[in-house]
């Protein structure tokens, strides 16, 4: 009995790893989207095996790398290291645009500000400035307290370069491991300061206009807004682009339209279709 | 040799291989994270250790200096030691001397239960509901050095209680009851004489208190701060470097210099807690003789 049990049991694991399985890895930022895609997904084709992991913009980039990952979501571009390596490898990692983001400056909601300059922002988060009244003479004379995401996220490495180019924050600049910590803190603290996702926004604190552009759809979409930035997956086409096979599905799902109600859904700018 | 003999040989092996294997464990724990950190050593081994300066992302010129994130730690450590090993030490006293069977038994429930929350939740606890009464204090950052060693302190005081306890506990009786008989109260007998008595054991309980201290993560990432600043004030964010290496580790490039200078971190309070352990060790060798 044991003995046909084991049989079994070896059988069901190689008929299972042959059906279709598709990992994802990559961006938290992005995790939301896919989550949305492969529920809707999953109704279509359910012999399919989806996982979904988000660990960062890196380990999904690092995971199509080493084949351990078919689709790596991303909110940020390939780093120059990472493009050497496609070349040391001989692999061709491409990157398919399916929405955009838009980090919103936020602060407490009775702060008296409604505009801030992108020149500011980085003064703010380089530490020149250091409390209300020296942006601006009608503000308290307080210390901002200035939020930050740690600099594993891609929401930190779009604020860096978009709005810091890449200069350094000041060390007391706070980094916090997520999103929506830092949004709890700025709700509580009536001098605090930092960036988000728009997606991740919600109604406790405000939504400051960055050199007088709001983070809209249309200004999102235009690159009128200064700090938006594309959301990609990345799927590896070394030797040809997939025609067939869950990796397929998936991208014909994310690109329709269908896929980018969704993208609107999770909060984000959807890249086609507008 | 007989059936017996060679089963219980068999058995004798399986056991001392298994038990080795926690040595081979630590072994290779220590081979591997010296072999990681290394190349951070050779390559600015100085620089990391006397500068302020962490910006291990910097495109231009990253620096990793941990001595800031260093110092946060060893404060952090500091000032949840001097909260914790006081109150430890009073309710190890109490325990061991005020108490009676009944109230004994709550408290060592409650103690125990204390010990079995996971760091997480009193995290989690401290930062949503005793933050923001830090703000109302007019703190300017509500998760800062402070709250951080109260958090510290919680996740401790078990720890330090039991371990105190035992220590007075392990006291001969005779020179409690001599004390008292010589017309002593019981306050001078429990403090002045048991305690004296069992100091060393008391102190091994300090040192590994501030030992489990010191390598907290959890506490620390979520209501430290995350500010890799020297703090000036109780109500400074820190940095500890346990939060640095959780936070970055997950994202870190592997092979890139940051990742060696997030072992090197590593390594370093690897050795401040072995040389912790040794002191400890020692001591309790000094106390059972």
């Amino acid at each position: 009995m044991k003995k046909v049990l084991l049989i079994v049991l070896v059988v069901s694991m190689f008929l299972i790893s042959f059906a279709e399985t598709l990992v994802i890895k990559g961006s938290n930022t992005v995790f939301p989207v896919s989550q949305l895609w492969i529920e809707e997904l999953q109704k279509v084709y359910p012999e399919m095996t989806m996982t979904l992991e988000g660990a960062g913009s890196s380990t999904g980039i690092a995971g199509l790398f080493n084949g351990t990952a078919d689709i790596g979501n991303s909110s940020r571009y390939l780093k120059s290291s990472e493009i050497q390596k496609m070349l040391e490898d001989g692999k061709y990692i491409i990157p398919i645009v399916f929405g955009y983001d838009g980090i919103a400056v936020i602060v407490h909601k009775d702060l008296g500000i409604d505009n801030i300059s992108s020149a500011d922002l980085k003064r703010i988060y380089a530490g020149e400035i250091s409390t209300w009244n020296q942006l601006n003479p009608n503000l308290p004379r307080q210390r901002i307290v200035v939020y930050s995401r740690n600099t594993a996220s891609g929401t930190y490495e779009t604020f860096s370069e978009k709005i810091m180019n890449k200069d350094r924050m000041a060390a007391s600049v706070r980094m916090v491991e997520s999103t929506q910590a830092e949004i709890n803190a700025i709700a509580t603290n009536r001098y605090a300061i930092g960036y988000a996702g728009v997606g991740y926004v919600t109604q406790d604190v405000k939504v400051l206009t960055v050199d007088g552009v709001y983070p809209t759809k249309t200004d999102i979409l235009g690159g009128i807004y200064p700090i938006s930035r594309p959301l990609f997956f990345f799927i590896e086409a070394t030797n040809q682009f997939p025609s067939s096979g869950p990796i397929k599905k998936y991208i014909d799902f994310g690109l329709s339209k269908r896929g980018q109600e969704l993208v609107e859904q999770a909060g984000y700018v959807a890249a086609y279709g507008f | 040799m007989n059936k017996q003999e060679i089963i219980d040989k068999i058995n004798k092996v399986v056991i001392t291989v298994i038990a080795s294997v926690g040595i081979f464990a630590l072994i290779g724990l220590f081979y591997f994270i010296i072999k990681e950190a290394l190349p951070a050593l050779i390559n600015d081994g100085a620089g990391i250790f006397t500068s302020f300066d962490w910006y291990p992302t910097d495109y231009n010129n990253p620096e990793f200096g941990i001595l800031a994130m260093l110092i946060g730690s060893v404060l952090i450590t500091f000032l949840a030691s001097i909260i914790v090993i006081p109150i430890g030490y009073m309710v190890a006293f109490f325990m061991f001397d005020y108490a009676n069977k009944y109230e004994k038994n709550i408290l060592k429930s409650t103690i125990d239960l204390l010990s079995g929350v996971p760091s997480v939740i009193i995290g989690s606890f401290l930062l949503f509901h005793v933050s923001p009464l830090f703000l109302k204090l007019g703190a300017w950052s509500g998760e800062n050095i402070l709250i951080g060693a109260f958090g510290l302190g919680i996740l401790s005081l078990p720890y330090t209680a039991s371990l105190m306890q035992e220590a007075m506990n392990a006291v001969d009786k005779n020179l409690k009851e001599g004390a008292l008989a010589l017309g002593s109260t019981r306050f001078t007998a429990g403090f002045k004489v048991v305690s004296k008595a069992a100091l060393p054991g008391i102190l091994n309980a300090g040192i590994l208190t501030i030992n489990r201290i010191i390598g907290e993560t959890m506490v620390v990432l979520m209501v430290a701060g995350g500010a890799a600043l020297i703090p000036r004030s109780f109500f400074d964010p820190v940095r500890p470097l346990t939060a640095a290496i959780a936070g970055e580790m997950g994202e870190v490039e592997m092979g890139s210099m940051h990742y060696h200078a997030l072992f090197l971190a590593g390594l370093t309070l690897l050795l401040i807690s072995f040389v912790l352990t040794l002191i400890s060790k020692k001591m309790s060798r000094r106390w059972s003789h």
